[in-house]
């Protein structure tokens, strides 16, 4: 098995690097809106001192690390995938012994991730020194820490990721509900406005909901804001929506390869 | 009678970046790259008067299409003259493009997800068409190439034949004086391929529109044009009639023989024993003009079922000017 | 000319009917987004009375302003971009040239997403809600500054964008052309005057998404003199004569014209 992985990332990795150039271009995209908001509440805390206890360079600490959580949480199924169901072309890789998505895709997905991440870097340290943030409360153990708070969150988005694109079996509006899916994730997890600025229902809701565990969670954990009661609580809340991806994932994907291979695409 | 297309001394030549494999000539190339020179069209000269249909043959990568495309304005030559209508093409007047049409059997034109009579209108309007006249070609098209129905689909849903004729419509609608057609019928069964044909036969008659149509069926060529243009390695390679090549060419005549049951005898005594087909028994190739004289002495010598006189197939006679 | 446009206009109407359902949802969607930018807008002034200077009604009438960008931007400029790139790819932009008609034309208006005029709709109305919200001391001059600085503005991406385009004819492989405008045209959500200067700078001059939409309201808040004023309308003016310029060059460089 493990073998199979590691062909797969050969392949996969030489496939993306063939597209580096687009990448950039899909990197250039990502980067745009946090620096825009980065901006945007360094301006409002330096004119006041602070925004509800958030000081310039909280926010220059957050969204820096959200740059680099965003990237490790993110997932890309909906591209890979989408279209082989609609035009039949899935059957290909239905007919091999592995399972698609959770062996080549996820592979794929992994591949795009770290090719980003290689591209980021630089940037990230160009920003670095641009915007100067003070990482001091960060320690080895709450980066340590952080490791498995991203996998479990990258883990969530991907089989929620993959469970939309499964929809593919019965609609084209697959993208539609993907945008859906994008927008709730902006408003709940923290994307563009730490948690802490939302309405207070909006916190309370978002508390609850996966979203927040692919950004704010790892990033607050990362910086060493979250109280230990709120950390266990969090991974608690990781594992259990981590089982429910797995059970919807699971239910949509049986579902849908019954119907494709019942209309005989 | 005036020409329609007249073309001196045409000439392409393309720059073309030489690569050679192998990861020390890419480095090389990238710092220094080498250019190579490819004379897609050398020094062509011929003229086609107005109302002629001549078939335009050569084969693959002999400069046709890049000829095509200077003669419709697309692309500019490197060298020579070309005065089509009297316009210089690649200078792109506006009445030049009214007055002409390319259509590429390759190439789509029409949108995809729409029917093409909603292409047609758009069409209408980029050719400032008045109404009158607009319905007219069309109904005068409808007539010609039965589209009925078949305008009113999504082009998506057409088969490859229902495509081609909407195409050609769209390609037509504005009354060109001058069609360039590039491989029209490619793709199509040979029903759809007796379509096209008929239709542009019937156009030309109408319309006295000039055609060049290149086109790898030898039975478009033989049923539209009286005059063939050839070209090889981008050169004029024959220019004249069909069967003033096929006299130069192949001075011979087929001679397709069927005994009768049983009958079992030697042919080659008569002329050269070819390669049977069509269900002959036996195919022999007699020069053109002994036909007559070893016709009489088969029919006169053996058990004749059958026999029948025919001319050496298109296809072999162009292969063999193309070896020449 | 105006008679194609109408031509058009009644194919891309009858492609957009093909999708009906399609719509509902972008446009529904879309309401969801406008939804999230008006949140995050209360949730900036729900901390700060003023950002870099610029009330909340002035906010919404940049925002209008940048939905207006933006939904030309969608509803124009990328699916022609769409339709060039895959026509230069398949060999069909030939076609494009055969007909007689203006070609920078012919690419900036074949495809039109429809739809978007509703948001068009939208983006008039924040726009003029944020005015009357940010209201007072607007003067009618100001105003028509406001709206030929908005005019020009996107004259200027309009013209950006031709040129990025008409590079496709020198570089074949190009098929990237406009992903950098793309990118950068969320910047110009916010005013160019609360970013850092290396920001200001990019959103200024290398993909000047700031132009068309900090600048007109910069005229309308009196923050720009009349000489301002009239060298942004010249810079507009002359960025899209020297853009059409460049198209021509490509055309005729794709016909072969310079060898």
């Amino acid at each position: 098995m493990l073998r199979i992985y590691q062909r797969l990332w050969q392949v996969n990795w030489a496939e993306q690097w063939q597209y580096r150039a687009n990448l950039l271009m899909y990197l250039l995209y990502w980067l745009v809106s946090p620096i825009v908001y980065l901006a945007v509440w360094t301006t409002v805390a330096n004119s006041q001192g602070s925004v509800k206890g958030f000081t310039a360079n909280d926010f220059a600490t957050y969204y820096m690390i959200l740059l680099i959580v965003d990237q490790l949480n993110s997932e890309i199924t909906i591209h890979l995938l989408a279209y082989k169901i609609q035009d039949g072309t899935l059957s290909g890789e239905l007919l091999k012994p592995i399972h698609p998505i959770l062996t080549n895709t996820l592979v794929n997905n992994l591949a795009f991730k770290a090719l980003t991440l290689m591209a980021m870097l630089p940037v990230w340290e160009i920003l670095f020194l641009l915007f100067r943030p003070d990482f001091s409360s960060v320690t080895p153990q709450s980066v340590l820490l952080a490791v498995p708070a991203i996998v479990l969150g990258f883990g969530i988005n991907f089989l929620f990721g993959a469970a939309i694109t499964c929809v593919a079996f019965w609609t084209t509006r697959v993208y539609a509900l993907s945008e859906f899916y994008y927008a709730l994730l902006i408003l709940f997890a923290g994307q563009f406005v730490p948690l802490d600025l939302m309405p207070p229902a909006i916190q309370t809701i978002a508390q609850y909901l996966p979203f927040q565990l692919l950004r704010y969670f790892p990033i607050q954990l990362i910086l060493g804001k979250l109280p230990p009661e709120v950390i266990a609580l969090d991974f608690a809340l990781g594992v259990f929506w981590l089982a429910v991806a797995v059970v919807i994932f699971r239910f949509v994907w049986r579902r849908g390869v019954k119907r494709f291979s019942a209309v005989g695409a | 009678m005036i020409d329609a297309i007249v073309i001196e001394n045409l000439s392409k030549t393309y720059q073309v970046p030489e690569r050679e494999g192998g990861f020390k000539a890419a480095v090389r190339g990238f710092f220094r790259r080498r250019y190579k020179d490819v004379h897609a069209v050398q020094r062509v000269n011929f003229r086609i008067e107005s109302g002629e249909i001549v078939g335009f043959l050569g084969p693959n990568g002999a400069g046709k299409t890049t000829t095509l495309k200077m003669l419709s304005g697309l692309l500019h030559p490197t060298g020579g003259r070309a005065r089509v209508l009297d316009f210089t093409p690649w200078d792109r007047k506006r009445e030049f493009l009214q007055a002409i049409t390319l259509v590429m059997g390759q190439r789509n034109r029409l949108s995809w997800d729409i029917p093409a009579a909603d292409s047609f209108l758009l069409n209408q309007a980029i050719y400032r068409l008045p109404d009158a006249a607009y319905k007219a070609t069309l109904k005068e098209l409808d007539e010609l190439l039965e589209l009925g129905p078949i305008m009113r689909k999504p082009v998506r849903n057409l088969s490859l034949g229902e495509r081609m004729k909407c195409e050609l419509a769209a390609g037509l609608l504005h009354r060109p004086r001058v069609l360039f057609l590039d491989e029209p019928t490619i793709g199509l069964d040979i029903t759809a391929q007796a379509r096209i044909r008929t239709f542009l036969q019937e156009y030309n008659r109408r319309t006295g529109a000039t055609i060049l149509l290149t086109s790898h069926y030898m039975a478009d060529v033989t049923a539209l044009c009286e005059r063939i243009i050839m070209i090889h390695e981008g050169k004029l390679k024959y220019d004249g009639g069909i069967n003033e090549l096929t006299h130069r060419i192949a001075p011979f005549k087929l001679i397709c023989v069927t005994l009768q049951d049983g009958a079992d005898c030697d042919l080659s005594p008569y002329g050269t024993l070819a390669p049977g087909e069509n269900g002959c028994k036996t195919l022999l190739q007699v020069p053109a003009g002994e036909v007559a004289a070893v016709t009489a002495r088969i029919l006169a010598d053996l058990p004749v079922h059958d026999l029948t006189i025919e001319d050496p197939p298109i296809e072999h006679v162009i292969e063999r000017a193309f070896n020449e | 000319m105006l008679k194609l446009f109408t031509a058009f206009l009644k194919i891309n109407i009858q492609m957009t009917l093909a999708y009906r359902a399609e719509t509902l949802t972008h446009i529904l969607l879309n309401l969801m987004w406008l939804g999230w930018e008006l949140l995050s807008l209360s949730i900036i002034f729900g901390n700060t009375a003023t950002l870099g200077g610029w009330g909340p009604g002035q906010l919404i009438a940049l925002l209008g302003v940048f939905r207006l960008v933006n939904t030309l931007m969608a509803a124009l400029i990328w699916p022609n971009t769409e339709k060039f790139n895959s026509s230069i790819r398949d060999g069909s932009w030939d076609y494009a040239l055969l007909q007689p008609v203006n070609s920078l034309f012919l690419v900036s208006f074949s495809r039109m997403v429809i739809w978007r005029v509703w948001d068009l709709v939208l983006a008039a109305i924040l726009t003029i809600v944020g005015l009357s919200m940010s209201g007072g001391g607007t003067t009618l001059l100001n105003l028509l500054g406001f709206l030929a600085l908005a005019v020009s503005g996107m004259l200027i991406i309009y013209s950006l964008w031709i040129v990025l385009i008409a590079l496709t004819f020198w570089f074949t492989k190009f098929d990237n052309n406009v992903t950098i405008l793309q990118a950068l045209l969320d910047a110009g959500r916010y005013p160019a005057t609360v970013y850092p200067l290396w920001l200001r700078l990019i959103v200024t001059f290398v993909v000047p998404i700031a132009v068309a939409t900090t600048v007109p309201l910069q005229a309308l808040r009196g923050d720009l003199n009349g000489l301002q004023v009239l060298l942004y309308l010249v810079i507009g003016a002359a960025s899209f004569f020297f853009a059409s310029r460049i198209w021509k060059a490509g055309i005729r460089k794709y016909s072969g014209a310079s060898s």
